[in-house]
């Protein structure tokens, strides 16, 4: 390898990031996902506006109905609209729930004959429809529970303790922050790459290359690695604002994670740098690029659902794809800290290893040195 | 005058078709990226991996776990100590983990309160909270306490929490807004690039018909792709049902596209290569589509997001989308959204014709 010469193209590679103010995009886009993800997205469900409708106002019903009021999960309003209007406000997404306590509610229960509270959840969002559909029952039955209890009912009772692993206080930022690095990790510097090569295709400066003396690989890596130094400050950037502001627990290996960190941030460059090589146009390698990496990238990142509950064709997608062996590294590196102890981690960093090296042989192949 | 609009919009249509890279990005975009978001996703919990530790004799707890079974969870695997458990779960191997230790059954039995342990991984919250949900039911059943109560719940418009028809529909509207900002900006900045929009406003033609023009262009070849999208994907694989109007949903995508045009043209106004129009949608649009009630309740966020959310065409489309899709919303109670993205349409038209529609 011509060092000096790799060192010439390597300068003004920068010269150039610098001038186009590209450099800005390198450090505001992950930062910047992170922090409006972070603050942004919510699984757990709060503040749920629900309507209870109150046909009954008895003992009983009102007992239920202060459940509602005391939970944080739900904003209750009580009234005693008709149901055909608390369904029409649904229908125009100012209600998430409503909940039907029938007349003689009370009367019924005492008698021991069933009744039948009713509950309408809007299920346009499905997984919120589902959350709070369970918080719903959880609530009811947690209220049949004390009223069981002081009507004096016999039979043992079971009751659920469930511990939660890696995420004691079932915090949101520590579930999804830690994922959404390796969705950071994987698309901005893909951006960056997409744009290196193809752009001197569109202006025509890289007849300057095919005329040099420069070697395939060299002039790869004249391009990969500025663009590799200045995304490795953001492995750094990204660790602190999740462990600062977002307050995620860090308890496994600082090295484990960085290492990790720079062998993804070098696949996802090559990822990038494919999608460059193949392309002749800026406007469809930008494109190409986000769609190949945003969508896998949160898909398969595990915030939305782990990857061992996908079927058939998802399972093996998620498998192709470096976002999942990534995110089970970062997530072991925040939550678990077992480290390389654990078989599976190494297996995992192995496997992102081989990627890296699969992926930059692919882009020195593809590469072409002449004019079509 | 009618003409020149015609030719200039014309003009952009065959150098769209020209460029065969970018119309099969479009193409992918609008059908097979899609359908591939639509089908990789389910949230409904679905083959959870249950690990138990049984020192009990194994009469309730049997009982208990033969509730668990396909397709929501795969066969309970059975560990010898809660060690292996626990590694299993640490290894990702298994999501939920129960404990049922000695004194289970025996307190069960003679009616004292029995504790069971449970071990979830809350990395994958949704999942291991609806399989507490479940066992906390299914536990329910077993001491049935004297309590006649039954729960009649309804999931309105979508009964079976389909997440399919939901992740495709959320797909094809943040692809819409990717494509049209994109598209519209790079169809700007290219004159701009190349020289040529100087000569464009030199001549004597309105610069807002070209202008106007040029966005429509676009947001043809976009309504286009929706078009497509509804057909195969939306309709044809997913069977998504069509509660409200179909036509008010295309009148609002046409009305949404030109307004998200003129982000494009704002995005173009304020830059002079696509490298810069690429780093500007990008910072722009990622905060948009995420951030615009997609995967998060508007009213569920930070409220500082939420009112900048007001400033987002893509919050009133997906909205009013979700209605006319999923509730079936009367036209009448849908004229907020359409209100929405024309206010926000004709203020960024207004800035771009100033900004870019003029010489000095």
């Amino acid at each position: 390898m011509n060092l000096s010469v790799v060192k010439a193209y390597m300068l003004k590679e920068f010269t150039e990031l610098l001038r186009t103010k590209m450099i800005i995009m390198v450090y505001l886009l992950p930062s910047m996902i992170l922090l409006l993800f972070g603050y942004g997205i919510r699984m757990e469900v709060t503040h749920a506006r629900t309507l209870v409708i109150d046909n009954d106002q008895s003992h009983f019903s009102r007992m239920l109905t202060a459940k509602f009021e005391h939970s944080k999960y739900f904003d209750t309003t009580v009234t005693q609209m008709s149901e055909a209007e608390a369904l029409h406000r649904i229908k125009q997404a100012k209600t998430d729930i409503i909940v039907i306590i029938p007349a003689s509610f009370e009367k019924r229960l005492l008698h021991g004959q069933k009744s039948e509270i009713g509950v309408f959840v809007d299920g346009a969002f499905p997984n919120r429809g589902m959350t709070m559909e369970n918080y719903v029952q959880g609530v009811v039955l947690n209220a049949a529970q004390s009223v069981a209890g002081s009507l004096g009912s016999h039979g043992g009772l079971i009751s659920i303790n469930s511990r939660n692993l890696f995420n004691q206080a079932m915090r949101d930022e520590n579930a999804i922050v830690p994922g959404l690095i390796g969705l950071v990790l994987l698309v901005a510097p893909a951006i960056l790459s997409a744009l290196m090569i193809v752009k001197e295709k569109e202006r025509g400066t890289i007849f300057n290359f095919y005329a040099s003396p420069l070697s395939r690989s060299e002039f790869l890596a004249a391009k990969l690695i500025p663009a590799f130094l200045l995304h490795s400050l953001n492995i750094f950037i990204l660790f602190l604002w999740a462990t600062e502001v977002f307050d995620v627990p860090f308890r496994g290996s600082f090295s484990l994670y960085w290492f990790a960190a720079e062998i993804y941030i070098l696949i996802s460059l090559s990822i990038g740098m494919l999608i460059s090589v193949i392309t002749s146009r800026q406007i469809v390698a930008v494109v190409l690029t986000i769609i190949i990496t945003i969508i896998p990238g949160f898909l398969y990142s595990g915030i939305l659902m782990p990857i061992s509950s996908m079927a058939g064709g998802s399972y093996i997608e998620a498998h192709l794809f470096p976002v999942m062996y990534f995110n089970h590294i970062v997530y072991d590196c925040f939550l678990a800290g077992k480290g390389l102890a654990s078989a599976k981690t190494a297996e995992y960093l192995g496997i992102l290893i081989l990627y890296a090296v699969i992926l930059l042989l692919l882009g020195t192949a593809l590469l072409k040195k002449e004019l079509k | 005058m009618n003409r020149v609009f015609w030719v200039v919009f014309g003009k952009e249509i065959f150098g769209f078709l020209r460029s065969a890279g970018l119309v099969a990005v479009v193409l992918y975009a609008f059908t097979a990226d899609i359908y591939i978001a639509g089908k990789g996703i389910q949230i409904k919990p679905r083959n959870v991996k249950i690990g138990y530790v049984d020192d009990t004799g194994g009469g309730i707890s049997r009982k208990i776990l033969s509730h668990l079974h396909r397709p929501e969870f795969l066969k309970p695997r059975r560990f010898n100590s809660q060690k292996a458990l626990s590694r299993a779960i640490f290894n990702k191997e298994i999501l939920v983990g129960i404990l049922f230790d000695q004194d289970f059954e025996k307190d069960f039995r003679q009616g004292r309160k029995a504790q069971l342990n449970l071990l979830l991984d809350a990395t994958a919250a949704s999942q291991s909270f609806t399989t507490l949900g479940y066992l906390q039911n299914i536990v329910m059943d077993f001491s049935k306490p004297n309590f006649p109560v039954v729960i009649k719940s309804h999931k309105l418009f979508n009964q079976n929490a389909d997440n399919h028809t939901f992740m495709a529909l959320t797909e094809m509207l943040s692809v819409t807004t990717l494509l049209i900002v994109i598209l519209t900006a790079v169809v700007f900045v290219r004159e701009k690039e190349e020289g040529t929009w100087d000569i464009m406003l030199l001549m004597p033609v309105d610069p807002k018909l070209i202008i106007l023009a040029k966005s429509l262009s676009q947001v043809m070849i976009v309504m286009a792709g929706v078009i497509l999208a509804l057909g195969f994907v939306i309709f044809g694989a997913f069977n998504t049902p069509m509660n409200g109007s179909f036509w008010a949903f295309i009148l609002l995508t046409f009305f949404y596209s030109f307004s998200s045009a003129g982000i494009g043209l704002f995005v173009a106004a304020v830059s002079k290569s696509t490298m810069q129009v690429a780093q500007l949608s990008i910072i722009i649009m990622m905060p948009l589509i995420f951030l615009s009630g997609a995967w998060t309740p508007i009213y569920a966020m930070h409220p500082i997001l939420q009112f900048l959310s007001l400033f987002s065409p893509l919050r009133y489309y997906i909205e009013g989308s979700e209605s006319i899709f999923f509730r079936g919303t009367a036209f009448v109670d849908l004229l907020p959204y359409f209100g929405g993205v024309l206010v926000l349409g004709v203020l960024l038209y207004w800035y771009g014709f100033r900004k870019i529609g003029k010489l000095f």
